[in-house]
């Protein structure tokens, strides 16, 4: 077992974080699916609609709810099933209504708000709410469920920040006192924003309505009522995923291509997550150019390869080959020095275990090929 | 081949609209795309949407912020942010900055930005369709905006706003703008929006789908479709399998063998996945190579101005 699979042997909860496109989907299954093999029952649940990680794992497709990966496709991979694998797809809708709906003191409340406009602004294109569901789905799974590790794969965020801030923040709005009191005896007198004018010495409500019509904030003042009731609920509930984060059963699990912009990432996001006390169990350097002429002596030139071909006699060699040959290992070894830069950067700056996964001869896309993935990490 | 697919020559567009996955070199194509641009004698401005800069740096110049500003003769850049966008608009429409301070310092009201529904989109897409359209001394500010999007996802949140306005908007000023901004991002005289993609699994099925919502959501006309990082095939199949014995040879031939397997792998790799794309998406398609550089700027971007200059 490697680095990070052994840091992570004691954990119940892995939050794998990352850009977008490194690989995080890949790698969180791999990771789950290597608890399987140890004998766990373990889930992944990502957020991407990664119909090839459906497919890799035998399933027709991932939805909101938990599928068991087929014991056949174990067996078709040659791999022995001793655990369970459970995998799922997050859907940051649902998930928000079902979080309504459990808060909702009664239906004509839950039913107001699940059709109100500024919801679906909330719900759907608000920043940060698809990690605030993320969150919220990953203490159902944790707290409501029995799986012996769950892998959450993140949303790519554009702003690290955003993860573990996303909480707070949408619930800072939400629970705007200043702005519920001022807006509600407008509403219920027909008379929106009638405060809020006296504050701003005359102009801010007429001016708000130049900028958006009258007709959006009489939605938001209905909004913000209907939501009254239940932001205590909601604030407990945050309180709790925050705190569940920071236990030793969880793991954060950095990964990050080579590029540069990926590793300055990983960096900053490694030191939101140690300022936040939130156990960090492992980097994964995912895609990385082996090195092949670690060597100090020159690359050999087209001449010192003509004459190795000919003295292997490989049949294959003429100059020409050759020439192509030692531009092909000089290129490659471009991309080898500038990755191992890059690695050493993304190592000197970050703790928990370090792994290095090289670029692959082809993509995953099997539960064979994950569990070679696994075998890296 | 064609370098789009109806309306007027790439470059003669006044708005170009890069967008892809995140990671497939949307901001190096935007810069090459402006590059060329101004080779032509064009002035232009990227505009990037709040997000770190990475126009201005590529082009050796330091980040703009959000006023545009000229990183290499011809190419100004700026980086929207709703903040910033707001203030402009705001000022705009107020004309005095202590008003507009008085109206929208005020904290309350910061409260009600955040809530009113894809504000922060109209603002930014706002401003970088004014200047878009802008005159200045009766011609247009700009010869060229170049959009570098944001990835796949937020790119049709952000697109999609006029036309989701249009729909729930009854009335009033936010509509108005939606009407202008509409009507610019969907007519080809103007406009054209590219794809940027990789030679890969994801970014190409990510490509496929956002090239759908393109078409039957966003309804942006659509421009050439860029491959960027293909690996050349450079080897022929018998000297691959001559590679497989090679590659335990002791050095040089051994590293050299297995440099050669690897690139052949990946070439052809690349070609699988690029198969795919070009069989799915009904675009004329402009391959970029991939480039063995040891770092990523001035120098990336001019090789791939100049592989585009022939195709845009």
């Amino acid at each position: 077992m490697g680095a990070l699979l052994k840091g992570l042997s004691e954990k119940r909860i892995a939050v794998v974080v990352g850009s977008g496109g490194v690989g995080k989907t890949t790698v969180a299954a791999a990771i789950a699916l290597s608890r399987a093999r140890e004998g766990g029952r373990a889930l992944v649940c990502t957020i991407d609609p990664a119909r090839r990680l459906a497919a890799a794992l035998g399933l027709a497709s991932l939805g909101n709810v938990e599928t068991r990966v087929p014991a056949e496709a174990f067996e078709k991979a040659g791999l022995a099933a001793r655990g369970e694998l459970h995998a799922m797809m997050l859907d940051v809708k649902r998930t928000w209504d079902d979080l309504i709906a459990r808060h909702a003191p009664d239906e004509v409340h839950r039913d107001r708000i699940l059709k109100s406009r500024i919801y679906q602004q909330v719900s759907g294109a608000l920043a940060g709410s698809q990690e605030y569901m993320a969150m919220e789905k990953l203490y159902e799974l944790a707290t409501e469920r029995d799986y012996d590790l769950v892998v959450l794969d993140t949303p790519p965020t554009a702003h690290a920040l955003d993860f573990l801030e996303a909480p707070d923040r949408i619930l800072d709005f939400l629970g705007n006192d200043t702005a519920r009191l001022l807006l509600a005896p407008a509403v219920g007198a027909g008379r929106i924003g009638l405060r809020l004018f006296q504050l701003g010495g005359g102009y801010v409500a007429k001016t708000l309505s130049r900028f958006t019509g009258s007709d959006v904030l009489r939605d938001v003042a209905e909004f913000m009522e209907n939501f009254q009731g239940m932001y205590e609920g909601f604030k407990t509930r945050a309180a709790a995923v925050r705190g569940m984060l920071s236990k030793p059963d969880v793991g954060f699990v950095l990964v990050s291509s080579p590029s540069p912009l990926s590793i300055d990432e990983a960096l900053f996001f490694h030191g939101h997550l140690r300022a936040q006390a939130m156990p960090v169990a492992g980097v994964v350097a995912n895609r990385v150019t082996p090195d092949l002429w670690e060597a100090d002596e020159p690359l050999p030139s087209a001449a010192n390869l003509a004459a190795a071909l000919d003295a292997a006699k490989a049949g294959l060699g003429d100059g020409e080959l050759a020439r192509r040959m030692a531009r092909t290992l000089a290129e490659h070894q471009v991309f080898a020095r500038a990755d191992a830069r890059e690695l050493r950067r993304l190592r000197g700056g970050t703790t928990g275990a370090h792994v290095s996964v090289p670029r692959l001869g082809s993509d995953v896309h099997d539960l064979a090929g994950l569990a070679a993935l696994g075998s890296w990490l | 081949m064609s370098s789009s697919v109806d309306g007027p020559a790439l470059l003669d567009r006044r708005l170009l609209i890069v967008t892809g996955k995140g990671g497939v070199g949307k901001s190096t194509v935007s810069a090459a795309l402006a590059l060329v641009a101004a080779r032509r004698g064009k002035r232009v401005l990227v505009a990037e949407v709040n997000v770190q800069e990475r126009v201005a740096p590529l082009l050796g110049a330091p980040p703009a912020g959000p006023v545009a500003r000229e990183a290499v003769p011809g190419i100004f850049t700026v980086n929207v942010d709703p903040r910033h966008a707001l203030e402009e608009y705001g000022l705009m429409v107020l004309r005095y900055r202590a008003l507009y301070q008085a109206v929208f310092e005020n904290r309350l009201v910061k409260f009600f930005l955040r809530v009113i529904p894809a504000l922060p989109e109209t603002l930014m897409l706002g401003k970088i369709l004014y200047e878009a359209r802008v005159l200045e001394g009766g011609r247009p500010r700009w010869d060229m905006v170049v959009v570098d999007a944001p990835a796949t996802g937020h790119a049709v949140q952000l697109f999609r706003v006029p036309a989701a306005l249009l729909e729930t908007v009854p009335r009033g000023p936010m509509r108005r703008d939606a009407e202008w901004m509409q009507a610019l991002l969907t007519d080809p005289q103007r406009t054209a929006l590219s794809i940027v993609s990789l030679p890969e699994e994801m970014p190409v099925s990510e490509t496929i789908d956002l090239d759908a919502q393109v078409r039957e959501v966003l309804h942006i006309p659509r421009g050439p479709l860029f491959l960027n990082a293909m690996p050349d095939a450079r080897f022929l199949p018998e000297e691959r399998e001559g590679f497989e014995g090679l590659q335990h040879a002791p050095s040089p031939l051994g590293p050299a063998a297995r440099a050669a397997l690897l690139q052949a792998e990946r070439a052809e790799q690349a070609e699988r996945h690029a198969a795919r794309l070009r069989s799915a998406v009904d675009l004329p398609t402009v391959t970029l190579p991939l480039l063995a550089l040891d770092r990523w700027g001035r120098e990336a971007v001019e090789c791939i101005a100049d592989t585009l200059e022939v195709h845009v």
